[in-house]
């Protein structure tokens, strides 16, 4: 997938989640840019990009993520 | 008292299943209306409920939906549970006096969250699904 392909069905997921059809994410989006978007909703954006991916994280992977980049880029990585 | 379970993360694997029944009474519904304030007439008033077209006094749907914490904080996983949600839907009305089967099916498990999904559903004594819901339990490391 090119990062464009899996920025678009990310895109999907957050949509899905904060329930907003109009919103749009960047690499730069970060969970201060989203009013919902806090520890249980980090939750249930990754569990829904494991499904979506068909991929599994470990703790050590969703640590350290800071922005939409860097989930863009542990999608890449792990998605393949 | 029931023995409350104590599945861990490791445990907890999709398919993994438990189910309890439970019979609706007057004393739950006088508990739930105590607890909440919800004293809308279709919970409260016999006659109103039937005039509304129902058998008797319907249950809460969220009483329903209660079971399902205990689903997840004594059966599946049991105690090392803390809930991250519920969402609930409720397919047909309950009265005081059904017995229901309530049952937890593990559908996912996220390691990094440290988290379970689980299908859950509720059945009266006549086998009709009366609750379906997905229960995010979140579990001690």
């Amino acid at each position: 997938m090119t990062e464009q392909e899996i920025l678009a069905a990310v895109q999907e997921i957050f949509r899905d989640n904060f329930d907003d059809d109009t919103l749009v994410i960047t690499r730069a989006t970060n969970a201060g840019d989203i009013e919902d978007w806090d520890s249980l909703e980090q939750i249930n954006l990754l569990t829904a990009i494991e499904k979506r991916f068909k991929i599994k994280f470990k703790l050590a992977d969703v640590r350290g993520l800071k922005d939409v980049g860097d989930l863009l880029d542990l999608v890449a990585r792990m998605a393949g | 008292m029931t023995a409350v379970n104590r599945y861990t993360l490791a445990d907890m694997r999709p398919g993994l299943t438990e189910s309890f029944t439970v019979t609706v009474t007057e004393e739950m519904m006088a508990a739930f209306a105590a607890a909440t304030g919800d004293v809308s007439p279709i919970h409260m008033d016999g006659a109103y409920a039937r005039q509304r077209g129902y058998k008797g006094r319907v249950v809460y749907g969220m009483l329903c939906g209660g079971l399902f914490s205990t689903l997840a904080g004594v059966y599946l996983p049991g105690e090392h549970c803390l809930l991250h949600g519920v969402e609930c839907r409720f397919a047909r009305p309950v009265f005081i006096g059904d017995v229901l089967t309530v049952t937890g099916t593990v559908t996912d498990v996220s390691e990094f969250a440290a988290e379970a999904e689980i299908k859950a559903t509720i059945t009266n004594q006549d086998g009709q699904k009366v609750t379906r819901g997905t229960i995010k339990a979140g579990l001690a490391r």
